[in-house]
């Protein structure tokens, strides 16, 4: 780490810690979502309850990098400051779509993770049944994670 | 450490401050409240609010089954209020700590009594009243929004009772 002299740190070693955090975040939550959409195409009967398992996992991550997403995510705008696009621009229009996907995604993962967990008690009655939730489920997740991070990479490159 | 409890912390934690990003910046008024933050004090009040939130949350929850008991859903907006309340009491506590720091650090010494610590001790119950209303009103709704998504996930009237 470079220090700028005393014991100020250098405030772009810290935004670009912040963005490293941010993007290490969501590849864990989009990178989770995809693995577990993948485990639950094509399971055994008898892998059901696996698939349930690694679900119940993917939700603990899940939330803790929600946290650091919404975390990083206001840091990386105050890095912007004054300088912050206003939401009347084609970038801030974009934005504003992005943080509403964002909370769009955070509100509807909620019930995702409480029938994940409720699956989870009652996984022995319909396996079947519960992985095909299960896909449609982390589909669904996966695919919001996908337009959110085509968002991003647009508001960063476009 | 429950699941439940887990998801239900971080999701009114992330959902109040995404909620309000999101209005301060439909409304241009986002870039000139950040750019007067520092970046460690932002961090560490979110941090903040996630461990107080988790906290409170916590103690809400406590002795409930949202998952396998209808009854225990019916009880937990009453809880959401009176934990919400905590929740504000509880951050604004950390808030005004860490700003009478800044406060005292930033004074001459012979000030530090007269003109940070006599004013904090008039301000504090009020606002503590006021952080209580706001963190009551906020749980609530919070409280109302959960159990939307309760039934969304499929925990609805007596069917789910018994599930876990």
């Amino acid at each position: 780490m470079r220090w700028t002299g005393g014991m100020e740190l250098d405030p772009n070693v810290l935004h670009v810690a912040i963005r490293w955090l941010h993007v290490a975040a969501m590849a864990t939550a989009f990178g989770g979502a995809v693995s577990v959409l993948a485990l639950s195409t094509r399971p055994g009967v008898d892998s059901a309850g696996a698939v349930v398992a690694v679900a119940i996992r993917y939700e603990w991550i899940f939330w803790a990098a929600a946290g650091v997403l919404a975390m990083t995510g206001i840091g990386n705008l105050a890095a912007f400051g004054a300088a912050l696009l206003g939401p009347a621009t084609d970038w801030g229009a974009t934005l504003l779509l992005k943080l509403g996907s964002v909370l769009a995604l955070v509100i509807l993962s909620l019930p995702r993770t409480l029938a994940v967990a409720r699956m989870s008690a009652s996984i022995g009655g319909n396996a079947h049944g519960s992985v095909t939730t299960l896909r449609n489920l982390y589909a669904a997740t996966t695919a919001a994670f996908a337009v959110i991070l085509a968002l991003a990479i647009w508001l960063a490159h476009g | 450490m429950k699941l439940v409890t887990w998801s239900l912390a971080t999701f009114h934690a992330t959902v109040f401050v995404l909620a309000i990003v999101l209005f301060a910046y439909s409304r241009d008024a986002l870039g000139g409240g950040l750019s007067g933050l520092n970046t460690f004090v932002g961090l560490g009040l979110f941090v903040a609010l996630w461990a107080t939130t988790y906290v409170t949350t916590a103690r809400a929850l406590e002795g409930l089954d949202l998952i396998g008991s209808a009854r225990d859903r019916r009880g937990y907006p009453r809880r959401a209020l009176r934990w919400g309340a905590a929740n504000g009491m509880s951050f604004l506590a950390i808030l005004g700590i860490v700003a009478l720091t800044a406060a005292v650090a930033n004074t001459r010494p012979d000030q530090v009594a007269s003109g940070i610590l006599f004013p904090a001790l008039f301000i504090a119950p009020i606002a503590l009243v006021a952080s209580a209303a706001v963190g009551a009103a906020v749980g609530a709704l919070f409280g109302i929004i959960d159990l939307g998504l309760f039934a969304l996930a499929g925990l609805t009237g007596e069917e789910a009772e018994g599930a876990l």
